[in-house]
């Protein structure tokens, strides 16, 4: 069998950058090593150096690309290498590629087009290196996280501060005894519980749900304000929820995207609030991006939006592969 | 050791006992906590179970080797090995051993297993040759006929034979189950 491997990086390749520019975005590159990256519950950055000069290998080109979108005001795109420490599975490489962009005065409703686009625009070009016919756009489906829980599990959890027993019984079900982080701390105690809720949830219900709908392909959004990360939070809907919105395709997680913090204050705290439960849960503690924080402050970021979408999985889909370790021309 | 340090094969040591994890998977959202779903097997009494661990979780390794070693002799409650790199001779108990003491020959090479530096258990080869020192004399040409009858081996076990089996001559014999395998000439 013909190995097309060189042929069908270069073809996604091409057509990212074709379908974005196409767009109007312009393509940067900014620092793979950096002082500080986005401080996560469970993204491990890979350290670099020490004492002083003590660096990460990027989790994500966010911070970097947020500082250019708060000092030029225009919308950018970048293929970033990354590295995430310990993530090794069929679907996960500890390097792998992320595709960013963001696009100023936007709706998450632009990206959510923008990612399904590009995965139709990468299966096209995949297939025709490979010399297949182009294999049929999924239907592409927008759904609300309590409304999908709710329908997965039963359990109405909008405006709820904690998933309380919902958590219980995905444990129970993964054999899992209870909390391993006791925490003084409320908003830490909720996110880690929010984190695993959603953890568990995804492994039990999530996946078997999209399996069940092959030619479906989701966004799922308006998650818990809990899990915002660096998105948005709509404290004045009823039931609150966070600008974010993850995109699944053939079954898999391909990208993330949200409506993007540009409260410096109310992101710093974040970050510490982070810390605070990797601490607790023996993980080292990361220094904050102040160049971030200080950019965010002023000359601010505009409203805008930004996505991540993981490349090599888009790349394994549209070759028809079932590993990241298949689509490898070193592998 | 922490729960990323989990892969296929690895020694863990949970509620005094050592496992070994048979298969491995992990699972993450992109922005969520990573699950590792195994098996896990117990080394000691080989049962097999499910378990699930998530990140930020922490493990005992499991203080568990295996070492290559020579069966030498025994005197009815305890067998002695003994390791060809240093010499060094072991005793092992008669429980310990089990049904594999029917298998036991002169300089047979085990894998022995310890926990903690203690010997707790001996894997024998999966086949071995032994000569039979005693049964009926064979029955010249009846090879057709599924009839059996008993012969004793140089450890002392005895088993089901063809007919056509005479003293003196060897035999494969599967140590799983204690079956005749095939005659085998020299």
């Amino acid at each position: 069998m013909a190995d097309h491997r060189l042929a069908v990086w270069d073809a996604a390749l091409d057509a990212v950058r074709s379908y974005l520019r196409g767009a109007g975005l312009l393509e940067v590159s900014t620092p793979f090593i950096v002082p500080a990256v986005a401080v996560e519950p469970f993204i491990e950055p890979v350290v670099v150096g020490a004492g002083a000069d003590r660096h990460f290998v990027i989790t994500s080109p966010e911070l970097a690309m947020k500082r250019l979108v708060c000092r030029h005001h225009h919308d950018v795109f970048q293929i970033a290498h990354v590295r995430r420490a310990g993530e090794r599975s069929d679907r996960h490489r500890e390097e792998f590629h992320l595709v960013e962009w963001y696009r100023v005065g936007a709706t998450l409703g632009t990206l959510q087009a923008d990612v399904a686009a590009l995965c139709r625009r990468v299966a096209a070009a995949v297939a025709g290196v490979q010399g297949r016919t182009t294999p049929p756009e999924p239907r592409w489906e927008t759904h609300r996280f309590f409304d999908l829980l709710e329908t997965t599990t039963g359990v109405d959890l909008r405006g709820a501060d904690d998933p309380g027993t919902l958590l219980q019984s995905l444990r129970s079900a993964a054999g899992l005894s209870g909390d391993t982080v006791a925490a003084a701390d409320l908003g830490v105690s909720q996110l880690a519980r929010w984190t695993e809720c959603f953890s568990l949830w995804s492994d039990q219900h999530l996946d078997a749900w999209l399996r069940d709908r092959p030619g479906v392909a989701v966004h799922l959004e308006a998650f818990p304000p809990a899990l915002a990360a660096l998105a948005q939070v709509d404290r004045r809907a009823a039931p609150a929820f966070a600008h974010r919105f993850e995109s699944h395709l053939g079954g898999i997680e391909v990208a993330n995207g949200y409506l993007e913090l540009r409260d410096a204050e109310e992101q710093r705290r974040r970050f510490e609030r982070v810390n605070a439960l990797r601490e607790r849960h023996g993980l080292e503690t990361l220094p904050l991006d102040e160049a971030f924080l200080a950019d965010l402050e002023h000359p601010g970021l505009p409203s805008c939006v930004g996505v991540a979408l993981g490349l090599d999985r888009l790349v394994m889909l549209a070759a028809g592969a079932h590993r990241l370790d298949d689509i490898d021309p070193l592998g | 050791m922490d729960v990323s340090d989990l892969k296929k094969n690895i020694k863990l040591l949970i509620d005094g006992q050592p496992w070994v994890v048979t298969e491995f998977q992990f699972v993450k959202p992109g922005k969520g906590q990573g699950l590792y779903k195994c098996k896990i097997k117990n080394m000691l009494s080989g049962s097999v179970i499910d378990r699930t661990w998530r990140s930020g979780e922490k493990l005992e390794a499991a203080n568990v080797e295996s070492r290559t070693m020579q069966y030498l002799y025994n005197d009815g409650t305890q067998y002695t090995f003994m390791d060809n790199l240093n010499y060094e001779q072991v005793e092992i108990q008669t429980d310990i051993i089990g049904d594999d003491r029917n298998f036991l020959m002169d300089n047979l090479e085990v894998e022995v297993l310890f926990f903690n530096n203690r010997a707790v258990g001996v894997t024998v080869p999966s086949h071995v040759v032994m000569t039979v020192t005693e049964c009926e004399p064979g029955i010249k040409g009846d090879t057709a006929t599924g009839a059996t009858k008993g012969a004793t081996v140089e450890t002392g076990y005895s088993l089901q034979v063809p007919l056509f089996i005479k003293e003196g001559e060897k035999l494969k014999i599967d140590t799983r189950t204690g079956a005749y395998i095939e005659r085998v000439n020299e």
